[in-house]
């Protein structure tokens, strides 16, 4: 970072010194300090404590904080300082002692072990170990995935502590409050947008926040909504929100960068569900109109393969039908609603086959495309196979119809 | 065995049996005297018997064999550019071994081909001249390409009068045995407007329910021929309920395999019965006009016809607060 002094990230300047601050994972925590202040009553059982869980949800900063309450002096080793059986040894002289010159008292953290690579690290595993076994002071281990095989050996001495997700609730309220240090007026809506996008990743919720927010007065929903797409797929009902409910054209747009679908199926999801969520007869109208500009569009792009048109595609599929919405209120929770049309295809794919075969049939008696022949001839023969059996096998085995085609005609399929 | 569907019983096999569009029968009968003819474009609306001239024709140049002398291609069916280049050509390049140096190719419903198409077909039908003549076969004569039109004869097919339509419905129902009423037979002609193929339809499957064939028999056909109801589907948007107007869209075109082109212009002539001030009309026209345009360059159908509907909705809600 070249401007590192002016920027500091938030999720160091607003880590929590305390445990009080720790968002979530209440029990766990109780179960780390009390099996941290056992060894005041001399060694545990247990010389280990391997925390587990998912990233960005505040393992390490627990510890941290932990050691600042206790007010023990915490050595911290990560990946980058594992490498081998030699490296390791180099600190296992520190675990020797709990109590240490300045009176204080020890706490050895060892992080991202999933990050000990089999070969390079060859041995490290099993200097860990013997650490474990001989420790004198609390050591604290720290994993995302706990079942790893290499761990299983290790998982017998440690006392296993699992890390939860924080709530969404949990995470928006931290953000609040970031704002509130930050002096940013945050509408409530973005701040649950962020909190949710982040599937209880704090740590990548407060780096959303951040770049989204920094030095900036007010937060809004729409200035959210868009959010930097990590490799988070987005879900089409946030996609179709902001579509629908997007007060700028860019926040619309953007839209489709979020979307996890192609061009063609956003656009069956928002013709879908447009006519819920845009409800007022003339915004419905315009939204619509702005949908069929998109199509035709698409024809262009189809009939000249240029592509370059596919971003008036995007304009009058999102922008287009963000805009049109001027006067209807929003509604309350409406449920997604699956392309009913794709439904359709599939539903009646059996009938559509039966029939243009049919229609081929009578094509090469009748003189008429099978296209025309399905207006032309199926409905009156439809008439006559229902009400004139008689005349109807006549002309079955005049066109060579077999029983389906027969059933289709007569209404009995 | 003989023809069943009553339009290819009553079908003319040559020249002398078409009754009707006699200026166009003459001038094609003084091409069978020739044993030539010049590529033809033969256009007009439906059921007014172009693929019959056509056939008639080759029937009696050829004789009983011309069938061996013909290929019919269906342009809607198969309107790619390839059909042009292979199937097209390979048939029109071949030698005819008879009398006549010449076969005939009927290019059916050509004004639904691509302009892609149509160019391609414009320089095969120059090369293949002495081995192949074309029919092409058109509603719209404007739709095909001006290079192609100026190398052909054109032939303008109109509806029946309705003293043919007439004389020939009556013929049919006397040799099958059919009862048709007056008031049948003006229903008949009122509804298919001069259309043969379907007026033949229409008092096949009226026949088919074993009644005398009066006006109620005949609108009760056409209303089973058009199971879904546009003038319901109107009402619905006009109402405001879009959704369930645009499902009974949706069980149209998929259910029932309704072209967009026949909605829409069953969407026009619903339009002017409707009840509502006269000059929206007119303001209704034109947006139905302008989805019309859309569907007819390849947009896609239900999209166009939702928008449609959509503004049906709107206009359905102004005149509501103007009157």
């Amino acid at each position: 970072m070249v401007f590192k002094s002016m920027w500091t990230a938030w999720t160091v300047k607003h880590k929590p010194r305390t445990l009080a601050g720790v968002i979530g994972n209440k029990e766990a925590i109780q179960k780390l300090v009390e099996w941290v202040k056992s060894w005041d009553k001399g060694i545990p059982k247990k010389r280990a404590a391997f925390l587990y869980g998912p990233p960005g949800i505040g393992k390490t900063v627990t510890v941290e904080a932990l050691a600042n309450d206790l007010k023990m002096e915490l050595v911290e080793k990560n990946a980058s300082d594992y490498r081998t059986e030699k490296a390791i040894q180099r600190f296992a002289g520190l675990a020797s002692q709990y109590g240490t010159l300045f009176g204080r008292k020890r706490l050895i953290l060892l992080d991202e072990l999933d990050g000990i690579t089999g070969r390079e690290d060859a041995g490290g595993l099993k200097a860990i170990m013997n650490i474990v076994k001989t420790a004198k002071c609390p050591i604290i281990l720290i994993a995302n995935d706990p079942y790893d095989p290499r761990f299983t050996a290790l998982r017998q001495l440690c006392l296993m502590i699992e890390f939860k997700k924080p709530r969404v609730r949990e995470v928006q309220r931290l953000l609040q409050r970031i704002c509130m240090l930050e002096g940013i007026n945050a509408e409530e809506a973005a701040l649950r947008f962020i909190a949710q996008r982040s599937q209880g990743d704090v740590r990548s919720a407060i780096n959303d926040l951040q770049a989204l927010a920094q030095g900036k007065k007010r937060l809004t929903f729409d200035d959210v909504s868009w959010l930097a797409y990590r490799d988070r797929k987005e879900k089409i009902f946030e996609v179709l929100r902001l579509i629908f409910y997007s007060r700028t054209c860019d926040g619309a747009k953007r839209a489709v960068a979020m979307a996890d679908v192609d061009l063609d199926m956003l656009f069956e999801w928002v013709y879908e569900n447009l006519p819920y969520h845009i409800r007022d007869p003339q915004d419905l109208a315009e939204a619509m109109e702005s949908l069929a500009k998109a199509d035709l569009y698409r024809g262009r792009i189809r009939l000249t393969q240029d592509w370059k048109l596919q971003s008036y595609v995007i304009d009058f599929m999102t922008a287009g039908v963000a805009m049109a919405r001027k006067r209807t209120k929003p509604a309350g929770w409406v449920p997604l609603r699956f392309p009913e049309r794709i439904k359709w295809l599939s539903k009646t794919k059996a009938e559509r086959e039966l029939r243009a075969a049919i229609a081929k049939k009578i094509k090469r008696k009748c003189h008429i495309s099978a296209t025309r022949a399905i207006k032309e001839y199926i409905p009156y023969l439809r008439i006559i196979f229902e009400n004139n059996s008689e005349m109807a096998n006549k002309i079955a085995e005049w066109l060579d119809l077999n029983e389906h085609m027969k059933a289709y005609l007569s209404g009995k399929n | 065995m003989s023809f069943e569907m009553w339009t290819e019983k009553y079908r003319p096999k040559s020249l002398d049996e078409m009754v009707n569009q006699s200026h166009i029968v003459q001038r094609l009968k003084s091409f069978v005297e020739a044993k030539n003819i010049p590529h033809c474009i033969f256009a007009g609306p439906p059921g007014t018997g172009k693929t019959t001239a056509a056939l008639c024709l080759a029937h009696d140049l050829y004789g009983e064999v011309y069938r061996e002398y013909l290929m019919e291609l269906n342009a809607s069916d198969e309107r790619g550019i390839n059909v042009i280049r292979e199937t097209v050509k390979t048939f029109a390049r071949a030698r005819s071994m008879g009398e006549i140096p010449f076969k005939i190719l009927i290019l059916d419903e050509a004004d639904n081909m691509t302009a892609d198409a149509q160019q391609a077909l414009r320089r095969t039908m120059e090369r293949y001249t002495e081995t192949c003549r074309f029919i092409l076969i058109a509603n719209y004569s404007g739709r095909i390409i001006e290079p192609i039109q100026s190398r052909c004869a054109p032939f303008r097919f109109t509806y029946l009068p309705r003293e043919e339509h007439d004389k020939y419905l009556m013929y049919i129902a006397e040799n099958e045995k059919v009862e048709l009423l007056k008031d049948g037979l003006d229903a008949i002609y009122e509804v298919c407007g001069g259309d043969l193929r379907k007026a033949i339809n229409t008092l096949q499957a009226a026949a088919s329910l074993g009644k005398p064939v009066n006006a109620e028999v005949v609108y009760s056909v056409v209303g089973h021929a058009n199971p879904v109801d546009v003038r319901e589907m109107i009402k619905l948007a006009m109402k405001g309920d879009f959704i369930k107007a645009r499902d009974k869209l949706r069980e149209m075109i998929f259910r029932y395999g309704v072209a967009a082109s026949d909605i829409v212009r069953q969407i026009h002539t619903e339009i002017f019965r409707l009840d509502v001030p006269e000059a929206w009309k007119i303001k209704l026209a034109d947006i139905v006009g302008e989805i019309d345009f859309r569907i007819t360059q390849g947009a896609d159908e239900e999209v166009q016809l939702s928008a449609l509907l959509a503004q049906l909705v709107e206009a359905g809600y102004q005149i509501g607060k103007e009157t």
